[in-house]
């Protein structure tokens, strides 16, 4: 028998590019192993040397406080990275769940989450993310929450379509005839189908997240100095880009770099 | 002109081998040139390679004189102005061909004023669909015909580019018997004295329709050729004869066996309501140990959904359905139309089944004995489904029922995806295991001849009047 799938060319599936893999690595390795050989920290100040370039203590130069930008980008990125996974697994677990459930159940169930979600997509992301700063003293658990909040409608949504033609399939009749149970039908016929949509919503989801708690920082509405945050950072440097554009650069490249990255791997997979 | 087509040693080569052996065809107008074969014996590579349409990888060889002109085969570049003005396709599945968001008379006009640049395009399509039967349908979108009709309207829109020679791949492919001979008709009606009709398919009772001369075409050689009369009424090659066997109206029938055992499950007053049009109404069933009960009925009429109400998969809207309360409830099976859809597509068949076997702790032997049992290679199950052929899959499929001891078996549709040989092997296994196994086995089809020889009963389902008839 001549099988026409084995000769057809094979669906081309664009693979994302190294690169994007080795600058987000780069940018990790950077955040994780600068406090190795900074002797500072993110907050000790040295006045006298506000602004400075590149030196043997500061390997890149101080701001204008004088601290450390090395041990300040270093905990940027460790902070905007460790909040946004953190918020996207969470809201991927509730999304995933919440979508099985309306899927499986449908009726009301179905419905009531479906005007539930509906509704928080009326709310502006943003505005969200605020709500919770005001409710939650901490910004850091604010944002966890407040992120979680508005990516889960986003996985719930996505994992609702795919669930429900698949939960109908002729392959899910039969496993549920054959009387296997909600577990091994998760496990075998519904998460291998889904598995790659849902990871690059994972993957624009952390992008999406580092933007907003930066776009935040940048109203001065996110976390609060003196802790280092990448928005943060650029509306303090900014009043300085005249005598330290190099200092002003890093939170920019840092952040540029890293939603580059992820916003390739993420466009590569679908 | 005496010959639309005179094709001289056209063959197919695929990166792994030649998939089509040299063959050289002569199509004459007003004699239609049909060629039959199973899935995968290359008969509509050959078909492609004469369009110059194949798919990337695929290299042709060979060359056609097509009305008067020479091509090489080999770079089809220039036979792209053939396209729609001499050569017209009607594709398989033919609503997937059609544009899903236009309207019927637009689907064709769009022909007359791009393909044959025509002004009058509309009054055209008008007059087009008038002679198919479908002036009502004209404003009507694809996702509201009925497959008879989709399959009329692209047929409608392939010949609006004044095409004199016809292709048709599989044009009954997904259709029911019933709309069958309407295609031959629509086939035969505009051929006339002139044109050409080339026809590649499965389907035996078409070709005999459709008439004039037959190639029969196996792992990409043409085994027999000749009259479609003489051919299939005497058949001398040994797959031709097989094939000629192998359909239903040829079968032997079966001997039945009149279960007097208790039925294992029994439906009284049966009815079910599905998107507000009633499909059935009054149904009774009594579906006892061994014996074959047929459903027959037209697509949509709700054949798939008795089945289902049977077993619980679809609510009921009236009636009740009964079983021996001391019976599990996963000895109640069912088989699918579609093999490779009923299983996981991205895991092994032997890791599903495996499974099962933990489930409901069926040891290896069994699995062994059934294996054995329905000629499978123990192989098969390293692989996933899509790397499994539609018939072994089937069996596979009645393998992983077999192994939860059922006592009812619901099978819908299970060879209507399969070819000739292929269905009476499926169809034949089933048998068997009805017998053994002592199961009461529930048949859908649309193919009246496949259950008037399987089955013990036969119940029609009819649409207009909702109501079912039984017969033996």
């Amino acid at each position: 028998m001549v099988d026409l799938t084995a000769i057809a060319p094979a669906k081309t599936v664009r693979r994302p590019a190294p690169w994007a893999f080795i600058v987000l690595a780069a940018v990790v390795v950077l955040a994780l192993l600068a406090p190795l050989i900074d002797q500072l920290g993110p907050y000790r100040q040295v006045l006298s040397k506000a602004l400075s370039g590149p030196d043997m203590i500061a390997p890149l130069g101080y701001d204008h406080l004088g601290r450390s930008m090395l041990a300040r980008m270093a905990y940027a990125v460790r902070l905007s990275l460790a909040l946004a996974m953190a918020s996207t697994v969470t809201a991927a677990f509730i999304g995933i769940a919440l979508g099985m459930l309306a899927s499986w159940r449908g009726g009301w169930t179905d419905t009531l989450l479906r005007l539930v979600s509906d509704s928080m997509l009326a709310l502006p992301a943003l505005l969200l993310v605020l709500i919770a700063g005001v409710i939650v003293q901490s910004t850091a658990v604010s944002f966890w929450i407040g992120l979680a909040a508005v990516q889960w409608i986003e996985f719930f949504r996505l994992s609702r379509s795919m669930m429900r033609s698949l939960i109908q399939s002729p392959a899910v009749e039969a496993a549920r005839l054959l009387g296997f149970g909600p577990v091994h039908i998760f496990c075998h016929h519904l998460w291998p189908e889904m598995r790659p949509l849902l990871l690059t919503a994972a993957a624009f989801g952390v992008a999406n997240a580092i933007m907003v708690i930066a776009a935040l920082g940048f109203v001065s509405v996110g976390m609060r100095a003196p802790t280092p945050e990448m928005g943060l950072m650029m509306v303090e440097l900014l009043p300085y880009w005249r005598e330290a554009p190099w200092a002003l650069a890093q939170p920019v490249l840092a952040c540029f770099a890293i939603l580059l990255a992820l916003n390739s791997i993420a466009g590569a997979k679908t | 002109m005496s010959v639309l087509i005179e094709a001289r040693e056209v063959a197919v080569d695929g990166p792994q081998g030649r998939l089509v052996e040299p063959v050289s065809l002569t199509l004459r107008p007003g004699v239609p040139l049909t060629i039959v074969g199973e899935t995968g014996s290359g008969k509509s590579l050959l078909m492609q390679a004469l369009m110059g349409t194949l798919p990337a990888g695929l290299q042709a060889r060979g060359s056609a004189r097509i009305d008067g002109e020479d091509f090489d085969l080999s770079a089809p570049g220039n036979m792209r102005r053939l396209w729609g003005r001499t050569i017209a396709v009607l594709p398989q599945e033919p609503w997937l061909a059609l544009d899903p968001l236009m309207r019927a008379r637009e689907q064709v006009a769009e022909v007359h004023h791009l393909v044959s640049l025509e002004t009058a395009g509309g009054a055209h399509a008008d007059a087009d669909l008038e002679t198919v039967g479908l002036a009502r349908a004209a404003a009507r979108l694809p996702g509201e015909l009925s497959g008879g009709m989709a399959q009329r309207l692209a047929f409608s829109a392939a010949r609006a580019g004044g095409a004199t020679i016809q292709f048709a791949d599989e044009p009954t492919k997904g259709l029911d018997t019933a709309m069958r001979d309407g295609i031959a008709d629509l086939l035969i009606g505009r051929l006339g004295a002139e044109g050409g009709l080339l026809t590649v398919t499965h389907d035996l009772d078409l070709a005999r329709r459709i008439g004039g001369e037959l190639m029969v075409m196996l792992k990409g050689r043409i085994v027999e050729q000749g009259p479609a009369s003489r051919l299939l009424a005497a058949p001398s090659h040994d797959y031709t004869r097989r094939l000629v066997a192998a359909q239903p109206s040829n079968w032997a029938r079966r001997q039945g066996s009149q279960g007097s055992e208790a039925a294992v499950i029994s439906a009284r007053g049966l009815s079910v309501v599905r998107g507000g049009v009633r499909l059935f109404d009054g149904v009774d069933l009594d579906l006892r140990p061994g014996a074959i009960t047929g459903i027959l009925g037209r697509s949509g009429c709700g054949k798939t959904s008795l089945g289902n109400a049977l077993l619980g998969l679809v609510p009921l809207s009236g009636g009740h359905v009964s079983r021996d309360p001391s019976i599990l409830s996963h000895r109640f099976q069912k088989l699918w139309q579609d093999p490779p859809s009923a299983f996981a597509r991205t895991q092994t068949i032997g890791r599903e089944l495996n499974a099962l076997a933990r489930l409901h702790r069926v040891d290896r032997q069994r699995m062994d004995r059934l294996l054995k049992r329905l000629r499978l290679s123990p192989e098969l199950l390293k692989r996933p489904p899509g790397q499994v052929s539609g018939g072994e899959l089937q069996r596979i499929a009645l393998m992983r029922a077999l192994m939860v001891d059922p006592v009812f078996l619901f099978a819908d549709e299970p060879t209507s995806r399969l070819d000739l040989i292929t269905q009476q092997e499926v169809i034949d296994m089933l048998g068997e295991v009805v017998r053994e196994e002592k199961l009461a086995l529930l048949i859908v089809s649309h193919d009246g001849d496949l259950l008037e020889r399987f089955c013990d009963d036969v119940v029609k389902l009819d649409h207009r009047d909702g109501t079912a008839r039984q017969s033996n």
